[in-house]
């Protein structure tokens, strides 16, 4: 348990003190770093121990269980912890290693990532929803970074839309806590069989707009485009790798653990909107020129899998819902990075995350699709829906490839080679998950095991 | 009693949801702060028990829930920092625009798009003539 202390607390206290010193220096830069490495290699530590093994839980504060807050870390919230922690890593070590350019950065990166593991690993339904706003405040500020036009802009949409979402998540907060009289995420789960059907709807709905508004599903996506394009290449890796995760563990462990009988009765409406997230993002996607634009719209379809995956539910989809989110912030944080970079290793790692969204072996894209087909085998349907979104997204990446690098006239330097060296271990990573993918299956497995719908 | 809590948390969140549409920045940020106010209604009224304030209750007497209370303080706290740093971010994009209304923000993102357009199709005429 010391180390889930530890994640929480070092990036914590790191990100306060930080945030108070000048985050330009190169100091301050490389202990955001350091703070950050702790951070996922506690979680990692964490995972270890809790991988094939019994969920740890403790009760803060030594309050007697049920009147404190608890935190709860199992495989499911270990798996996304960490994930989200390796994209902040890789993004915030990429940002230093070019110049940080304004003082907020280093501290803000950390504060995120305190956060982002409180998220995951908290056990109550209200501090989940305080941890929630810690990260996503977090991220407003990061938004702004860079401080052109463009930036605020985007920032200012981006909280705006963000704001109208975590108010509409309180409402259905105040609905579990008046409906089941308890705010202990294992115990919602329990009592909500007794809450009539409408009540339980209504509840579901919330928590799903909430949450669909964090991934950038298709309806209510219209925030983003805006964002991930008018944001700085790291910081949109940020958003895209590491808080876009919140989205989907929510609707996994809100859906799939205290809202099963929910979940179940919407599960055709929950396809047809991931269908058509799918087939939006990827045909606007194509319409795009640059790496930019086609990426923030290749992530509103690629989130459609997910939702798709979670429709259809029982242990495949769960599976195969976990491991593609993995997948798709790993591709994410990868291409966003190369973005602004140039140089033949940059174009290598794009073709490697390029691969990866489209699906083609040996990339770790291919097995998200794979299992995602494994777990959709009988509805035709759906199949085509994949196979189509596949194509599309085959065109989009290749496209804007050709776009970036074929055309001569490179424009700009060539990038440090540390930051080629970070982008050159994410794609290792995406092409070790692809040769290798048994660890990873087996990760997803023990994730999805935890959540209440499998075990039914 | 959940019938005037229901009406007031929903004319909160109608009149928010309006002022949130609008053009105006600042009444954007009023409309969001109406829409929190709306879920922190939504939090007192979600208590199990009413009765007498929990921190000083007379014996005897019902006690209302003071985790539902708990719950308000912290959004309202939660909601102050949120506000504080929105108006921060619309004083940062007006500075930066010299509006104060969405209209021009976009009316410049609407720009900023057709130049990239003009640029991409320049580039692509270029190359035509470059294979020729």
């Amino acid at each position: 348990m010391t180390a889930a202390w530890i994640a929480l607390v070092i990036p914590w206290g790191g990100g306060i003190v930080l945030a108070i010193l000048d985050g330009r220096r190169r100091a301050v830069g490389v202990a955001a770093v350091a703070g950050l490495a702790v951070n996922f290699a506690a979680l990692v530590v964490l995972a270890v121990n809790v991988f094939g093994a019994e969920p740890l839980s403790v009760t803060t504060g030594d309050w007697p269980v049920g009147v404190g807050i608890t935190l709860r870390v199992d495989a499911l919230g270990l798996l996304f912890a960490a994930l989200s922690s390796l994209a902040l890593l890789a993004a915030t070590a990429h940002e230093v290693a070019d110049g940080v350019r304004e003082r907020g950065f280093p501290g803000l990166a950390l504060l995120l990532a305190a956060g982002l593991t409180g998220v995951f690993i908290t056990g109550d339904l209200f501090n989940f929803y305080v941890f929630f706003e810690l990260s996503m405040t977090a991220a407003y500020v990061l938004a702004t970074y860079g401080g052109g036009r463009r930036e605020l802009s985007a920032a200012l949409v981006f909280t705006t839309a963000n704001l109208l979402g975590t108010f509409v998540f309180l409402l259905s907060v105040a609905g579990v806590y008046h409906a089941t009289g308890t705010l202990d995420m294992a115990q919602i789960g329990d009592r909500m069989d007794r809450v009539d059907a409408s009540t339980g709807i209504l509840i579901a709905v919330g928590f799903f707009v909430a949450f669909s508004v964090k991934l950038g599903l298709f309806p209510f996506h219209f925030w983003l485009p805006t964002v991930y394009t008018g944001a700085v290449p790291a910081v949109a890796a940020i958003l895209s790798g590491g808080l876009a995760n919140i989205g989907a563990y929510g609707l996994l462990r809100f859906g799939a653990e205290m809202l099963p009988r929910e979940l179940e009765f919407a599960a055709v409406p929950l396809i047809i909107i991931g269908c058509a997230s799918i087939v939006y993002g990827g045909i606007l996607a194509v319409s795009r020129r640059t790496a930019g634009e086609m990426l923030a719209y290749s992530a509103i379809g690629q989130v459609g899998y997910v939702l798709v995956a979670i429709g259809v539910g029982g242990p495949l989809g769960f599976t195969a819902a976990i491991l593609y989110t993995v997948v798709n912030a790993l591709n994410k944080t990868l291409l966003f990075l190369t973005l602004r970079m140039r140089g033949a290793l940059v174009a290598a790692t794009f073709v490697v995350g390029a691969l990866s969204v489209a699906g083609v072996p040996p990339a770790a894209g291919f097995i998200g699709k794979l299992e995602l087909f494994h777990a959709t085998a009988g509805a035709p349907v759906l199949i085509a829906v994949f196979f189509l979104g596949g194509a599309l997204s085959f065109v989009y990446v290749f496209q804007v490839y050709q776009f970036e690098f074929w055309r001569s006239r490179p424009s700009g330097s060539r990038s440090g080679r540390p930051q080629q060296a970070i982008i050159a271990v994410l794609a290792i990573v995406t092409l070790s998950a692809g040769l290798w993918p048994e660890p990873l299956l087996a990760l997803s497995r023990d994730a999805a095991e935890v959540l209440e719908a499998v075990k039914r | 009693m959940n019938l005037i809590f229901a009406i007031a948390a929903s004319v909160l969140f109608g009149t928010g949801a309006y002022l949130v549409l609008h053009r105006d920045l600042v009444r954007v940020v009023l409309g969001v702060v109406i829409i929190s106010q709306a879920s922190v209604l939504t939090l007192i009224a979600s208590g199990l028990v009413r009765g007498e304030a929990p921190i000083a209750p007379e014996p005897g007497k019902p006690v209302s829930d003071p985790l539902s209370e708990a719950m308000a303080l912290t959004a309202i706290v939660i909601g102050l920092a949120v506000t504080a740093l929105l108006l921060t971010l619309v004083l940062r994009v007006v500075d930066a625009y010299r509006v104060r209304d969405l209209h021009h923000v976009s009316e410049e993102e609407a720009q900023h798009e057709a130049r990239l357009e003009r640029a991409d199709a320049g580039e692509h005429a270029a190359e035509e003539q470059a294979a020729r």
